[in-house]
């Protein structure tokens, strides 16, 4: 009882101080990859001290509570989350779970957003949803896959037949590995699928009217959901980890190939996106899928 | 360059946070943004001093003025930097806007900015290389850690003065006044 109301309160700081590690490190990596020297590792923590002092301005009472709202869904959603061996709430609930408590950070910010009235954040945010058109299809489809080959919905329950090496990404549901990786970019919002908060274009799009300690949370929000899922992926296709720390070096390879897409692709617009995102995922994940259902 | 010391960000993380991480916010009021690109790219990397380019005011709290500001551009300047979150710093980038420079004569032209908006520096040049963007940056360090990068308190104090001046040079503004202070007679 004890240990799990520690690991409740646990879970959430450790994703932000990973989450503000990996944004770091973000930033560092691409500036390597761009020939500069970068900023150092612990810039965004910097960031964050400077946003929580500065003035901020609000626009109302749903544009404060949108972006709590967006903040918790992503607390929520971690304490699902598998994390090395500590799991608070992950057994009461499966990827369904998951998958619908994802929807509701995005949903915050889109609230939030709203309230602001800006023309370039609802351009952002009808970008933002009209990519998630285009990746939750394939999204969907490889979980479905996983929950037909392993026969379950519990996330933990695929973490423990992943066990002894048995990695999903070397078993036939690899298709749909290779898929989830794929449309990962899109999720986290880098490039190439930076469309949603495109700062040369829209003006950084949903972020345009936070400043001062909105921002600071915004970021927070932003380090977060970087962390889940790419802690999905790595429970999913994997193995999960026997503690922490294999769990965090797992995590940190797959986000630093993910920098590295960030750091040499240039930015789609918005309907080569969706041509790319209904095409190949979706045929990866489908005869992923198809291939599954064969063999079983 | 004291950004890893630990004491100090005990002591005033404010002034730190300030110091180090310094936005600066996409602004082209004239030729001396062409300086820019080669600070923030790969030659002059502004990153690993903290300093970004963002795209709106509500994020930035640097604002750098590079290069004439014709009347028209007043206007949004006015705006761009009434939308920014305190604690701000402005800097006027190349001679033009000190004193007119090479178009000290023009009938469309601010000659002195620091009348309409207060600013906490000046580079002068025409144009500044790109080094000297980067001594302003540690000179505007200085000033924040002795507590004299103010000008946005003065702003605020003294903004009855200010409105004057830019509805001399504007006619009548579109937007209400910020604060109520200064008066206009101090």
């Amino acid at each position: 009882m004890v240990i799990n109301i520690l690991e409740i309160i646990i879970s959430p700081v450790l994703a932000f101080i990973i989450g503000i590690f990996f944004m770091g490190l973000f930033r560092k990596i691409t500036a390597r990859l761009h020939w500069r020297y970068g900023p150092p590792v612990i810039q965004p923590f910097l960031d964050l001290i400077k946003l929580f002092h500065q003035q901020g301005f609000s626009h109302g009472p749903v544009f404060d509570l949108g972006i709590i709202m967006a903040l918790a869904g992503s607390i929520v959603l971690i304490l699902f989350i598998p994390f090395g061996g500590i799991c608070p709430i992950s057994n009461s609930g499966g990827l369904l779970v998951i998958i619908y408590i994802m929807l509701f950070a995005p949903l915050g910010i889109a609230l939030s957003g709203g309230e602001a009235a800006n023309p370039n954040i609802s351009i952002g945010i009808s970008r933002k949803l009209i990519l998630a058109l285009g990746y939750e299809v394939s999204f969907l489809l490889a979980l479905l896959a996983l929950m037909t080959y392993y026969n379950t919905i519990s996330l933990v329950d695929i973490v423990e037949a992943q066990d002894n090496y048995k990695w999903a990404l070397f078993s036939p549901l690899a298709l749909s590995g290779i898929a989830y990786f794929i449309i990962m970019p899109a999720m986290l919002g880098i490039r190439p699928f930076d469309i949603a908060g495109a700062p040369q274009e829209i003006s950084t799009g949903p972020a345009i009217e936070y400043g001062g300690k909105y921002l600071g949370l915004f970021n927070i929000w932003h380090a977060l959901s970087m962390f889940v899922y790419i802690a999905l992926f790595v429970d999913l296709f994997l193995g999960g980890g026997s503690n922490p720390l294999t769990f965090f070096i797992k995590m940190l390879v797959v986000f630093i190939l993910l920098t590295f897409i960030h750091g040499v692709f240039p930015r789609f617009r918005i309907e080569q996106a969706i041509k790319y995102l209904w095409k190949w995922p979706v045929i990866i994940s489908l005869s992923g899928l198809i291939l599954i259902t064969v063999i079983r | 360059m004291d950004r890893n010391d630990i004491k100090k960000w005990f002591k005033s993380p404010d002034k730190m946070g300030d110091k180090y991480s310094l936005w600066a916010i996409y602004f082209c009021t004239g030729c001396g943004i062409i300086e820019i690109p080669p600070v923030i790219t790969a030659r002059w990397d502004a990153e690993r001093f903290g300093v970004i380019p963002v795209a709106t005011p509500r994020q930035s709290n640097l604002f750098l003025i590079t290069g004439y500001v014709s009347v028209k551009t007043l206007r949004a300047i006015i705006r761009t930097y009434e939308q920014m979150p305190e604690p701000k710093y402005t800097v006027g980038f190349g001679s033009c806007p000190i004193n007119g420079g090479m178009y000290w004569d023009s009938y469309n032209t601010i000659k002195h900015l620091d009348k309409y908006i207060p600013i906490d520096g000046w580079i002068a040049g025409c144009m500044p290389r790109p080094e000297a963007i980067f001594v302003a940056v540690t000179h505007l360090w200085t000033l924040i850690d002795q507590g004299k990068a103010k000008a946005y308190v003065k702003y605020r104090e003294k903004y009855g003065l200010y409105r004057k001046n830019q509805e001399m040079a504007l006619g009548k503004l579109d937007w209400p006044p910020l604060y109520t202070t200064g008066g206009g007679n101090d």
